[in-house]
């Protein structure tokens, strides 16, 4: 016994003085990496002070001493884990002092880029009429006289080729002075049921100002099916302005002219900017012009081959630049032209 | 056109005020698009849309408010003393062209004294804008206020023989108008003639030579009808547009032409002290009858999607001037002679909607039973512009017109050239994408925004034959910084490698199997050492890299530009690459560089190439390149670092020493030797 009691003394004399030796390698280790280091020799997994007494001393251990080895091999770790990360958090410390980072500086920029205000319009636009069932189309910009007079009910000497300035390349090809052609072109090709939503640039030769450019934009809508109403036409415009614009606006559909539709109508939205009540934005009217549209004149049927007896449609168009600068207050169509990136900034 | 208010309210009683009364014609479709007061008076603004000339004047309007009121007009009344004597005997008529000019009226009056009209016949033509003469022309013009239809006053000593006879022009004739233009005439134009030449340009304007002036002792009056498209068509022909062209071309009212000859008789006595001759002259070889439309109640009902009682829709048609004659479930409905533009069902039924008032229609949504689309190539724009936006390009729009200059220095083929140009600076159909871009950067430039980066979706246009392609292209531009600076960063300048970053990016979004770089751009105004084409699956997808310093220098950029154009008509016959996925690897990739010393002019191609497709080699990546310095001349130095990845097993040291070495040996064929 006296022996075994001096074996233990030993080996309790053994972590004693390995705990003394760390205790004095702590007192030393005074900044971070010094504490790393000491971890690294003491904690190590691999070849740490620790594993290697848990592998040398431990294990090989005979039975009756493994409880007392295994009873100082823990309390040395955990005295040990416990003071490097007392000691840790004692240096760590001082960080928490540092100077906090101004966080009123600004971040490096992060560059995305804009759409141009007139793709939002259009896009927004698809979107609600996309949600109605309405395909989106595309057509040619060079047309000719058939397409964007003729089958839409422009005679030829008619005045009304009059409200549109055209821009022309040969005898027979001119510049589509609108989107309307697209009606006759998707009806030439397909029966009903349809309903379709067509934007697109169009010309005209009206000289640049603030409020013209030769360039522009229009989307054109249409549906036709058997027994499409005006009612429809009114409740379709209706939902998608004050979903564009916001469920306040009141709309007003007052009687107009186009060749293609009758009865037509051109719609104002209630004023933006004065609610209704007057102001310079609309000319005292309190409404704002916004679309053209009409039930589809049954003349056009007649030149894409349909029964005007069975099939009824209607038919709008807008100016996408038109809106675009009633939404966000644009004051000149040339700004959209110009690719200042000024202005395309405003809209990232 | 004007209306002013105190003349309308002589054909119709007022109540309302002046913004109620324009609000209740703008919403029957007779826009009023302002109110004004001017000398106490108040005038209406107004637009009037082609399809109503009728609504061209007072007593129109005043036939519209009837309707919309429930009311009656006042016409004015005519008190004419006639002479004995008939006029026919004095002028004589004739139509040779009854095609063009179906009727004419005439009425002669004598001893007429030219003078000023009275004050209030002047300022009502002043505030509907028009100049006054003498009292026999304002009497022409302000019966066209009045009630609509143009006349014509001759002085009929003028007139050789005392006759009219309508007809065309024959070659080589001349006429003076009124503005005093000496007009060469055409056998297409309908003249009015007398016995020896041309007197007026019929419907359009009278003559210098037969004009009413201070000599002036007897007068022809004209009150006659012209075909609309014949009087268009000269009127384009000599570039005039006058009161009586407007209203002839749009359609007047052949049967207002004997009112309106008496009434201008009747006030050339009141107001001329003239002396008016019997009867009108009135040639109407072949009296025009309006056929009746058949209208039915279920049209109606299909159209406009309610039910409208018989006895409104019967009370709307008579207050607009329609006789209408009721049968079973429809009507007779024969429209007022003023009202050309009303000839089918549906114009009926337009008359009934604007009337009933369109407020009335309750909003419904149609049934569908159809399907929406979009097409690949909106939704292969759409991700391109996604990709573009994300990359740091704003939108831009530019016009499709450019200068013959840009086209042919820019353009890959000869551009379709606009006939009626607005300038020199868009005269043709653009056929290339980048001299747009270029504007806008020589715009932001001048404005002192350097950092520009800018992408555009559009079409260039080509004619083939006699037919025209729109190819859809887009074009990117960018100079200045890349990375923008920002504290402590002075940011990093747009180079090659980040052009073609951005388009290879772009390109990332399409299904090619193959792609590659190269230099054949094909196009002088990219610089040859900083340009490259991008092929995929064998087509030229696009090129890019920097505008040549002699172009920039031409244009005054002062900083490197960078292009890039795809063309996307090529590019969108590949599908959109569709995500796949692969399990992810249960191991991490292991990773070796290579410090190499190469012959110059080697390409990362070649080596690419030379060590080829390997087992578990994922990727070969070029980490670093110089030359000088420790690398000797005619070598370049290269860091270059091999990624291996095995999906189902770590590999191991040995395995790895063995690929590097086989990659090694690979590269050395190149000339490549590893650095100490």
């Amino acid at each position: 016994m006296a022996e075994l009691a001096a074996d233990s003394a030993a080996i309790e004399g053994l972590y004693q003085e390995l705990r003394e030796l760390f205790e004095r390698e702590l007192a030393d280790a005074r900044d971070p990496e010094h504490l790393k280091k000491l971890r690294d020799r003491w904690l190590g997994r691999k070849n740490g002070l620790l594993s290697f007494t848990n592998d040398h001393w431990l294990k090989p251990a005979s039975r009756e001493w493994k409880p007392l080895v295994g009873k100082l091999q823990n309390s040395l770790k955990s005295a040990v884990e416990k003071a490097i990360q007392e000691a840790e958090a004692a240096r760590a410390q001082p960080v928490r002092s540092e100077p906090a980072v101004d966080v009123t500086l600004p971040g490096p920029p992060r560059i995305i880029g804009a759409r141009h205000p007139i793709r939002i319009v259009q896009e927004d636009i698809e979107s609600i009429f996309g949600s109605m069932g309405y395909s989106i189309a595309e057509g040619p910009e060079i047309e000719s006289d058939y397409y964007n007079f003729e089958a839409l009910n422009f005679p030829e000497n008619h005045p009304a080729r009059d409200a549109m300035d055209t821009i022309f390349l040969t005898d027979h090809a001119l510049l589509r002075t609108h989107t309307s052609p697209n009606q006759v072109r998707i009806m030439e090709r397909q029966p009903p049921p349809l309903r379709y939503l067509v934007p697109g640039k169009v010309y005209r030769n009206d000289a640049p100002d603030a409020s013209h450019s030769p360039m522009f934009h229009q989307v054109e809508g249409f549906a036709v099916d058997e027994n499409i109403t005006f009612c429809d036409l009114k409740g379709t415009l209706e939902h998608f302005l004050k979903q564009f614009f916001g469920s306040n606006i009141r709309t007003r559909f007052r009687p107009s002219f186009f060749p293609f539709t009758e009865p037509s109508a051109e719609v104002d939205i209630s004023c933006h900017v004065c609610g209704g009540a007057g102001c310079r934005v609309c000319k005292q009217s309190g409404f704002i012009e916004v679309l053209g549209c009409g039930m589809i004149d049954p003349a056009v049927y007649r030149y894409v081959g349909y029964d005007p007896e069975r099939y009824s449609g209607f038919a709008f168009g807008m100016g996408l630049d038109r809106i675009a600068m009633l939404k966000y207050g644009i004051n000149d169509i040339q700004l959209f032209f110009q690719g200042d990136v000024r202005f395309l900034r405003q809209f990232r | 056109m004007r209306i002013v208010l105190s003349w309308l309210a002589e054909y119709i009683d007022v109540k309302e005020s002046p913004r109620d009364l324009a609000q209740a014609l703008t919403m029957a479709g007779i826009a009023v698009e302002s109110v004004s007061e001017e000398l106490g008076e108040t005038i209406f603004e107004r637009d009037i849309t082609a399809n109503r000339p009728d609504a061209m004047n007072h007593l129109g309007v005043a036939r519209e408010l009837a309707a919309i009121f429930g009311r009656q007009i006042r016409k004015p009344e005519i008190h004419l003393r006639e002479d004995a004597r008939p006029a026919a005997a004095c002028a004589s008529i004739a139509i040779a062209a009854p095609d063009l000019c179906p009727r004419y009226v005439g009425r002669v009056a004598v001893d007429v004294k030219v003078g000023p009209s009275p004050d209030w016949m002047r300022q009502r033509l002043e505030l509907c804008g028009v100049r006054s003469i003498n009292n026999v022309a304002d009497i022409t013009n302000y019966v066209l206020l009045e009630a609509g239809h143009p006349t014509h006053a001759f002085d009929l000593d003028t007139l050789e023989g005392a006759k009219i006879i309508v007809r065309r022009a024959e070659a080589g004739e001349r006429l003076i108008t009124l503005d005093g233009v000496e007009r060469a005439l055409l056998p297409e134009h309908l003249v009015i003639a007398d016995a020896r030449r041309p007197v007026a340009l019929a419907g359009i304007m009278g003559g210098a030579e037969t004009e009413i002036s201070g000599r002036t002792r007897n007068v022809l009056i004209e009150s006659a009808w012209f075909e609309p498209a014949s009087i268009r068509k000269t009127a384009r022909h000599f570039g005039m547009h006058t009161e009586a062209s407007h209203r002839f071309e749009r359609g007047a009212d052949i049967e207002a032409t004997t009112w309106a000859a008496a009434r201008i008789a009747a006030l050339l006595q009141q107001l001329a002290s003239a002396t008016v001759l019997k009867g009108a002259i009135d040639a109407y070889p072949a009296p025009r009858q309006r056929s009746a439309i058949l209208l039915r109640a279920a049209a109606v009902m299909r159209y406009l999607g309610i039910e409208i009682a018989a006895v409104e829709i019967e009370s709307i048609l008579c207050s607009l001037g329609f006789r209408v004659e009721r049968l079973d479930g429809a009507w007779q409905v024969t429209p007022p002679p003023a009202r050309l533009d009303v000839e089918r069902e549906i114009d009926v039924i337009e008359e009934i909607a604007r009337i009933y008032g369109y407020e009335r229609f309750p909003a419904r949504l149609p049934a569908w039973a159809g399907r929406a689309e979009i097409t690949d190539d909106s939704r292969k724009q759409r991700q391109m512009r996604d990709v573009a936006r994300a990359l740091g390009y704003d939108e831009t729009i530019s016009l499709s017109f450019l200068s013959r200059s840009e086209a042919a220095q820019f353009g890959a083929w000869e551009p379709v050239a606009v006939r009626n140009p607005l300038s020199e600076l868009q005269s043709v159909m653009r056929n290339s994408a980048v001299p747009g871009l270029l504007r806008a950067v020589e715009w932001n430039l001048n404005r002192g925004q350097t950092d520009v980066r800018l992408f555009e979706i559009g079409r260039l246009y080509r004619q083939e034959g006699s037919e025209f392609a729109e190819l859809p292209v887009m074009g990117l531009v960018a100079t200045g910084r890349a990375r923008p600076a920002s504290l402590n960063d002075p940011g990093k300048l747009y180079d090659f490698f980040e052009m073609k970053a951005d388009v290879a990016k772009l390109l990332d979004l399409f299904g090619w199997k193959n792609l590659y770089f190269d230099r054949e751009t094909g196009a002088g105004y990219y610089h040859p050492g900083r340009s490259a084409r991008a092929v995929a699956d064998g087509y030229a997808a696009g090129r890019f890299g920097e505008l040549s310093p002699e172009v920039a220098a031409e244009r005054k950029l002062r900083q490197p530009v960078w292009l890039a154009e795809i063309c996307l008509d090529r590019l969108f016959r590949l599908p959109l690459r569709e995500p796949r996925f692969r399990p992810l690897p249960r191991v991490p990739a292991v990773d070796r560089d290579f410090s190499l010393l190469l012959p110059e002019g080697t390409r990362f191609e070649d080596i690419v190439a030379a060590v080829g497709a390997r087992e578990h080699l994922v990727r070969l990546e070029p980490v670093e390149i110089f030359r000088g310095g420790q690398a000797p001349p005619g070598k370049m130095s290269l860091l270059l670092r091999a990624v291996w990845q095995r999906d189902d097993a770590s590999l191991t040291d040995e395995e790895v020493n063995q690929y590097a070495r086989e990659i090694l040996d690979a590269l050395r064929k190149l000339g490549a030797e590893q650095r100490a």
